[in-house]
């Protein structure tokens, strides 16, 4: 594809609250490339979730623009341009793993949904547990099938909201490593929601800082990690020397609020 | 991770034995029932035991025998119950198979017609926002109108519409047991979570692909607890709808009748037969629910 997947042009989002309104986005202007790994970062409150969620036409911006895959967020739903993860699982308990793998599929009525199935149960390591139920399964294996659901229907792009967030640091490593493979084998865009330092370094391409009140992105960091990389490289002076960056970020974004 | 599952099935855990408790509650029960049949009878039993002579065992004898008490010795009512099952062909009018056939039918009709009314209001409140507003309220006044008051008139109604039988008493059963229903549904068809919601919504899904595939199974828990309630009083409207009608069938008929000849030992074997049909019912919605949150991958 010739243009950015994701441009983002001076997009304010603002949210009629009761009391007050709230500004969740303000200009933000963002480009994401095809293959780019793409990771926000901010304390609470800084727009990361709301900006992923105006691409994936969950929230709509009241200002500026937007543009995925060339077409409006809302256009590019309906052409279902994205897999989304979510916070938690959301996985539904009623169904074992292979059909809410499955799902996806049953609703946009793709053929050769088996192969699909199993393809994507085999990419997140989880074969043998397709005839499992959600609640069978341990917190990281129930987020590798809500991955899978995402890839289910082989979206160019991926949309994860902070998809490691509820698992212990041990299990997020591990996560982290199999996501990273996945990514090099399948050439995704992925844009991924985290507060945590070392995850956004030792995932992303390009790591985007961002700063609450108003929510807005204050430094955009390209890496240049090897695509090979694994945990290790988080002893390495190059990594500490892009995590000090992101949290020199962190902090002037909130040095003039306190 | 690509080992064979680790989770193996855990061993069946026996209930806790329940035999116990419920055997001396019923005891307890029978006891307290015959020690209060001996002042409840005393207008009609006092003057026979002191003609018979007096004494505690003509007391007891005359209090727990008496042909017409105003409360049966819980024997009395087994013996009415084992004669008008077992002693009678089923198909005759005095035995209460006979009579509860008759309610069993009309209660049946009534609870799956009610239930399909409860589901579909349900199902048109949750998805028009409008409906809520408007026909909640004529839901919930529906309830608080005292059935007895409008079954006669709904008989007649029906009656000179030329519909008699079954069908009238199974709209009064209908009209009782939509409610739970309606109530429990809406509920259930509301309650997934908003993260599922937007799942559904990231795919495009149509509004009677997320009814399907997301809001009606996770409704089904509380369906089932609703037709718990449901087949109940299902029963309950059949019988109440059998009452003005004069009907010459029915648990409701038998209730009627006993009352006009004053045999309360039949009321009485034809209260406790409405009981078992009802915990027969409630049983079955029970035995249903277990087998389908089974298959629907409920925890053991």
């Amino acid at each position: 594809m010739a243009g950015p997947v994701i441009s983002a042009r001076e997009l304010s989002l603002v949210f009629q609250t009761s009391d007050q309104p709230v500004q969740a986005l303000a200009r933000v202007n963002l480009e994401v490339g095809e293959g780019d790994f793409v990771s926000f970062i901010g304390p609470s409150g800084c727009g990361k979730t709301t900006l992923l969620r105006v691409i994936a036409d969950l929230e709509q911006a009241t200002s500026g623009t937007i543009t995925v895959n060339g077409m409006t967020p809302q256009e590019a739903r309906l052409k279902r341009a994205y897999g989304y993860v979510f916070q938690a699982p959301a996985l539904f308990p009623w169904r074992t793993v292979e059909r809410n793998v499955g799902l996806p599929l049953e609703v946009m009525g793709l053929d050769d949904a088996a192969a699909r199935v199993a393809r994507n149960i085999e990419l997140v390591n989880l074969k043998g547990f397709e005839q499992k139920f959600p609640w069978q399964l341990s917190g990281g294996m129930q987020q590798r099938v809500s991955i899978a659901r995402a890839l289910a229907f082989d979206p160019r792009l991926l949309l994860m909201d902070e998809p490691f967030g509820a698992l212990d640091e041990i299990v997020r490593d591990k996560l982290n490593q199999q996501l990273l493979d996945l990514w090099r084998r399948t050439g995704k865009t992925v844009v991924f929601v985290t507060h945590s330092i070392p995850e956004a370094v030792f995932l992303s391409s390009k790591i985007v800082v961002m700063s609450p009140r108003p929510g807005r992105i204050i430094d955009v960091i390209t890496t240049n990690f090897p695509v090979d990389r694994t945990l290790d490289i988080r002893e390495t002076p190059e990594f500490l020397a892009v995590a000090h960056r992101v949290r020199e970020g962190l902090k002037a974004g909130h040095s003039y609020e306190d | 991770m690509s080992a064979a599952p680790a989770i193996a099935a855990p061993a069946p855990v026996k209930p806790e034995g329940h035999t116990l408790p419920v055997v001396v509650i019923c005891v307890l029960i029978v006891l307290a029932w015959y020690i209060a049949a001996i002042p409840m009878n005393w207008v009609v039993t006092g003057p026979k035991a002191e003609a018979a002579g007096g004494g505690l065992a003509n007391l007891l004898l005359f209090s727990w025998n008496e042909a017409r008490p105003v409360i049966p010795a819980p024997h009395q009512i087994a013996v009415e119950l084992w004669k008008s099952v077992f002693m009678v062909k089923p198909w005759m009018p005095k035995s209460l198979l006979f009579h509860g056939w008759v309610t069993l039918s009309s209660t049946l009709l009534g609870f799956v017609l009610g239930s399909l009314l409860g589901v579909v209001l349900a199902i048109a409140i949750v998805h028009l926002r409008f409906l809520a507003k408007s026909l909640m309220p004529w839901i919930i006044a529906s309830q608080t109108i005292p059935i007895l008051a409008i079954a006669p008139m709904l008989i007649v109604v029906l009656g000179s519409l030329g519909f008699t039988g079954l069908l009238p008493k199974s709209l009064i059963s209908m009209y009782l047991c939509f409610f739970p229903v309606t109530i429990g549904m809406v509920k259930g068809l509301t309650s997934p979570e908003t993260m599922q919601l937007n799942l559904m919504r990231t795919y495009n899904a149509s509004r009677s692909q997320v009814l399907w595939k997301l809001r009606f199974p996770a409704s089904v828990p509380f369906l089932f607890t609703s037709l718990k309630v449901a087949v109940a009083i299902a029963l309950t409207g059949a019988i109440v709808g059998e009452l003005p009608t004069g009907a010459v069938a029915g648990i409701g008929a038998r209730l009627l009748q006993g009352s006009y000849y004053g045999q309360t030992v039949q009321i009485w074997a034809a209260l406790f037969m409405g009981s078992f049909i009802a915990a027969g019912l409630v049983w079955l919605v029970g035995v249903a629910e277990r087998l389908i949150l089974k298959r629907m991958g409920a925890r053991p």
